[in-house]
Formats: structure tokens, C-alpha cells, sequence
């Protein structure tokens, strides 16, 4: 345990490559994932009908979809032989950004989608009686859901940070281009470094408490 | 002033519920209304008197019947939005300090920084609430929130003013600011039509008297003036 806090305490230049690198991929999906999923979201909150309904339906099952299978379904497209093979993005670290994306995405619709449909209907008949035009109505939509904005952000990118199936499937655990914490983490377990593995699951931990500190402080009050 | 009814309602049908099953929440044969009007709509709970103000300001449509707002529908009528603005028996505000919720009421006017800082300060002191202009909309009690939305409303500059119960929340000292702004703004020949059980606010400057109950009209007093 002592090996594995001087390993991060020192400064292990490939132990915080490897931290650094997760966050990257982090940031980058979650940031990508915004804007579909807030249309996403806003879309579903719009009206409730049958079609509406079972996209809701289909987005709700993605946000509990196991990483492995995200994974598995985006190697089917960009492998050698699948439609996308010829972009060469397999083992790469934009193959496992563009696997995270689809992991954030519909966490993001899907807290956007609830935390609009939870706002008060008199706040629609204000805007509307106070004559705000279209792009007034964006902001003051923005200003009102913000919290939930924000909460639907740092939900996504724990979810995508704290992920393994994907980053293994899509990025191949390569040293030095695409090892990412928990890849990382399980390497190390399996070859017995367990030194290695705690202290990236010590980062992981901190990291995790963080976001989800950030999403109790950016929660919706109820006392509107 | 004129008495011209810009305001007109044809076998009018309303309910809340989406279908056309349901007992009407609303149902009025005719009904017309004349500029510069100040009416008191009166009545029980649940005779509809909250549909008939979202129903006068283009808010909701009703599922039978027309409501005409100088010979166009009200809820597609460009002038009417422009010019109405109905307020909530308990207001919203929106996110923000009061300052942004009564300038969100200029937005539609177009003006510039300084008339538009100006016009919040101005509407903020008419409501008994200059200083409050940085104050965040949680802070306020029901009150002060009632007369932030009021004075947000007049910001609008609008000259038809729908108000669901306007002193529901308000003690007595407000209520007596609030109504002492409505009988100027019907000096200055706004229309102004409100739901209320406040008897004294309906008759201290109400000239006609509109009764509702279950959805329809049992008694209107019609221009008293």
C-alpha cells in the first residue's frame, strides 16, 4: 500500500501519463457527447407520444448497457472487416473516444430528458406571456436547467472514466497510446503488480468521490 | 377608451383534459369584452375563472368555439401577445436575481441598456421594491415574489393585464400597493381583467363583474360605468 501511494506521490511519470490520458478521453467524449445529447434530451422532453416513448424506452436501456457490449458493437463496425474498417481507428485513442461517446450520450439525453420534463409548466406560459422571443426562451431554458445540465456533464464523464469494456475493446490496452486507468488497473492485477493497480485505483477513487461530489452540488434544489 | 369588443368569445369549449370526454372546465355561449374594460371575474374554486385568463391571452386553446382578439384568434394573434400578459395566482420566477426577471419582461421591447435599466428600476419603485434588483428569486417571500412578477409584468409595457388572483399571497399592506398600481394602470386606460375573491379589490376598481360558476356565466353585471 505504501509502494502504491510513493507511486503516485512521486510522481511516476507512466502512473500519471496513465491518469492524465483517462481524463483526456474523458473530457473529449463527454464534451462530444453534448451537443446530440442534449438534443436528444430536449427532443424527448418536447411532447410525450408512442414514438417518443420508445426512444425514451431505448435510450433508458443504453444508459445501463454493459461497457463490454458498447465495446464489442463499435469493434464490429471499425474492425478490419466491418464498414468503418477502412478509417483505421481500431487500437486507437480516437476508437475509444468514439466508444465512450456512445456510452455518455444517452446518460446525457436521459438526465437532460427528465430534467426538462420536471420543469414547472408555468415557467413555459411565463416565457410565452412575456413575449420572449425565440432565442430569450433558449436562455432562459439554459438558465433554468443549468443544474441539471451540469449534473447530466459530470454524471456521463464518471460514467466514461470509470469504464473498462470499452477502452479494452476499442483501444487494446497499448502501452504509451491507449492504457487508461482501468485498463491499466486490470493488467496489472493479472500480472501481480499490484502496486501499480492500487495506486491508479486510488486516482480512480479520488476522481470518482469528486464527481460525484460535483453532482450532489450541481442536484436541482427543490426549493423553488 | 373605446368599448369596441376586441375581446369576443363564440360557444366557447374548454377542459383541461387532451380528449373531448370530461365535464368542460369551461363553456361560455357568448361573451365580449370592450377595451378599457376593468372586469372581476368571481366565482368558486374550480368555475374556471384561470382558464378563462389563459384562454383570453392565447396560453391555452380550447377544444371548441373561438375566442377572437380583434377579429383574430387569440392564440395566434401576434398584436394580443404583444400586448397581453396574464400572471400566475403564484408567480414564477425565473433563475435569476429580480433585476433579470424584470428585464426578461423588456426583452420583447427592444431597448436599449440604459432605458431598459431604467425601466426595471422605474417598475421595481412603483411595487414598493427599489433595492430588491439584485436579490436572488429565492429569497423573496410569496409577497414580494407576487409583487416582483407584478412589477415584471408592467415591464412589458403591456395595456391588457390578466391576473389570477394578484393579492393572494400578498399581506395587507401589499394588497393595497398592488391594487393602488392596477386603479393607475386603469387610468391610463389599460384592460384589466382579474380573478379574485377579494371583494374589495373587485369592487374598488372593477366596472363590470363577471360570475362564474361551473364553467359557465351566471351573472354579469356588464359596464357599470
Amino acid at each position: 500500500m505504501n509502494e502504491a501511494f510513493s507511486l503516485l506521490l512521486s510522481g511516476d511519470p507512466e502512473t500519471w501519463a496513465i491518469v492524465g490520458r483517462s481524463l483526456r478521453f474523458s473530457f473529449f467524449s463527454t464534451i462530444l457527447s453534448l451537443a446530440p445529447g442534449l438534443a436528444l434530451g430536449a427532443w424527448l422532453a418536447r411532447r410525450d407520444d408512442r414514438g417518443r416513448r420508445f426512444v425514451a424506452a431505448i435510450v433508458g436501456a443504453l444508459t445501463a448497457m454493459p461497457t463490454v457490449v458498447i465495446g464489442l458493437f463499435v469493434y464490429g463496425f471499425l474492425s478490419r472487416s466491418g464498414p468503418l474498417g477502412f478509417f483505421g481507428l481500431l487500437y486507437t485513442p480516437a476508437a475509444v473516444v468514439v466508444g465512450q461517446i456512445l456510452l455518455a450520450l444517452p446518460i446525457v439525453a436521459s438526465l437532460v430528458w427528465s430534467g426538462l420534463s420536471r420543469i414547472d409548466p408555468r415557467f413555459h406560459e411565463t416565457v410565452k406571456t412575456l413575449g420572449a422571443s425565440g432565442l430569450a426562451r433558449l436562455g432562459a431554458t439554459a438558465r433554468e436547467g443549468a443544474p441539471v445540465l451540469a449534473g447530466a456533464v459530470v454524471a456521463a464523464f464518471g460514467r466514461v472514466t470509470g469504464e473498462v469494456g470499452v477502452a479494452m475493446m476499442l483501444g487494446g490496452n497499448i502501452r504509451f497510446t491507449t492504457r487508461t486507468m482501468t485498463t491499466a488497473i486490470a493488467l496489472d492485477a493479472s500480472k501481480g503488480e499490484f502496486d501499480r493497480a492500487v495506486s491508479l485505483g486510488i486516482a480512480l477513487l479520488v476522481i470518482a468521490l469528486l464527481v460525484n461530489f460535483g453532482v450532489h452540488a450541481l442536484r436541482p434544489r427543490n426549493d423553488r | 377608451m373605446t368599448d369596441s369588443p376586441f375581446f369576443e368569445i363564440r360557444d366557447l369549449d374548454f377542459s383541461w383534459d387532451a380528449g373531448r370526454e370530461g365535464r368542460p372546465a369551461l363553456s361560455i355561449a357568448s361573451l365580449a369584452l370592450g377595451e378599457g374594460q376593468r372586469v372581476a371575474l368571481v366565482g368558486p374554486n374550480g368555475s374556471g375563472k384561470t382558464s378563462l385568463l389563459k384562454l383570453l391571452n392565447g396560453l391555452t386553446v380550447p377544444r371548441g368555439g373561438s375566442i377572437l382578439f380583434e377579429g383574430e384568434t387569440a392564440w395566434s394573434s401576434a398584436p394580443l401577445r404583444k400586448r397581453s400578459v396574464y400572471l400566475h395566482q403564484h408567480p414564477f420566477l425565473l433563475a435569476g436575481t429580480v433585476s433579470y426577471n424584470v428585464g426578461f419582461g423588456c426583452g420583447r421591447l427592444g431597448l436599449g441598456r440604459a432605458e431598459r435599466e431604467d425601466r426595471i428600476t422605474r417598475s421595481l419603485a412603483r411595487l414598493g421594491l427599489a433595492g430588491f434588483g439584485r436579490r436572488r428569486h429565492r429569497a423573496l417571500s410569496g409577497g414580494e415574489a407576487q409583487r416582483v412578477a407584478l412589477a415584471r409584468a408592467l415591464a412589458t409595457g403591456a395595456d391588457i393585464l390578466l391576473l389570477d388572483e394578484p393579492t393572494a399571497s400578498a399581506d395587507r399592506e401589499s394588497a393595497a400597493l398592488i391594487a393602488r398600481v392596477l386603479g393607475e394602470e386603469a387610468e391610463r386606460g389599460a384592460t384589466i381583467v382579474i380573478a379574485t375573491h377579494e371583494t374589495a379589490l373587485a369592487g374598488g376598481f372593477a366596472n363590470r363583474t363577471i360570475r362564474l360558476e361551473a364553467g359557465t356565466i351566471v351573472e354579469d353585471t356588464g359596464t357599470t360605468e
